[in-house]
């Protein structure tokens, strides 16, 4: 379920970033004081964009940062940071980028069911409205949560 | 039939995605195409014939020689681009 990995903590709204770099570590924060990864894992997910390009902006203002298992994961989580203004990523069809959504698994399986649940919610313009217009972070969080009891 | 292979850098989140998306777009077109997914590090000793991944990577691999047919997807929540690919490479092949 995507809703037991986001704690109401992960949930980041009308946050600033610089640039890409930091929006990624911003995402990742909320990741970094629960335990769920290690600073190294911060390190690689900007590594890896900064190898491969900026192939984690995988929809429109959407970027998804994440890096392999090994690379300092303790638990599967994620969190969902919606910037002030949004940063530019060098992607040309999908930037800027305003939502982030931080990824940490522990392995390739067990959480395809609540990626499968992402897939849906950010097909979904209602979402993106609320994350825009949300008042605070528990809003997010049951609309997440309502969304994905009803699959 | 034909073995398509969906990648990326980590092999747990873009490559997982593409793969939901792409594997629903398969089922609705009834596509000949059977899906597997993994990092690129699996990509060397794929014996399928197709390779999608999200655009960026799509590139590298092209530029370093991989014979296989590629597939670079732009968004992964647009299923009109992956039908439309997916059409074409079928086309091409038949």
């Amino acid at each position: 379920m995507l809703s037991s990995m986001i704690d109401k903590a992960f949930i980041q709204l009308n946050v600033k970033a610089t640039d890409w770099q930091d929006a990624i570590k911003v995402s990742a924060q909320p990741l970094l004081k629960a335990g769920k990864i290690a600073e190294s894992y911060i390190e690689k997910m900007i590594d890896i964009a900064l190898e491969t390009g900026p192939y984690i902006v995988i929809a429109k203002n959407v970027a998804l940062p994440h890096a392999p298992p090994d690379a300092g994961v303790y638990q599967t989580a994620m969190s969902i940071t919606v910037l002030e203004h949004d940063v530019h990523f060098g992607n040309p069809d999908n930037d800027p980028v305003k939502y982030l959504f931080c990824l940490s698994a522990t392995d390739s399986n067990s959480h395809l069911e609540a990626l499968a649940e992402l897939v849906d919610l950010l097909e979904d313009q209602n979402f993106f409205q609320l994350l825009n217009q949300a008042r605070n972070r528990t809003e997010v969080l049951d609309y997440v949560i309502n969304k994905t009891k009803n699959r | 039939m034909y073995k398509a292979l969906v990648a990326c850098r980590a092999g747990v989140g873009s490559s997982l995605m593409l793969k939901i998306k792409t594997q629903q777009v398969i089922k609705e077109e009834s596509f000949p195409i059977e899906l597997e997914h993994a990092s690129l590090d699996a990509v060397s000793s794929f014996n399928g014939e197709l390779l999608i991944t999200l655009v960026d990577v799509a590139n590298e691999l092209k530029a370093s020689g991989i014979k296989k047919d590629i597939i670079g997807i732009t968004s992964i929540t647009n299923k009109a681009e992956i039908k439309e690919k997916l059409a074409a490479y079928i086309e091409k092949n038949t």
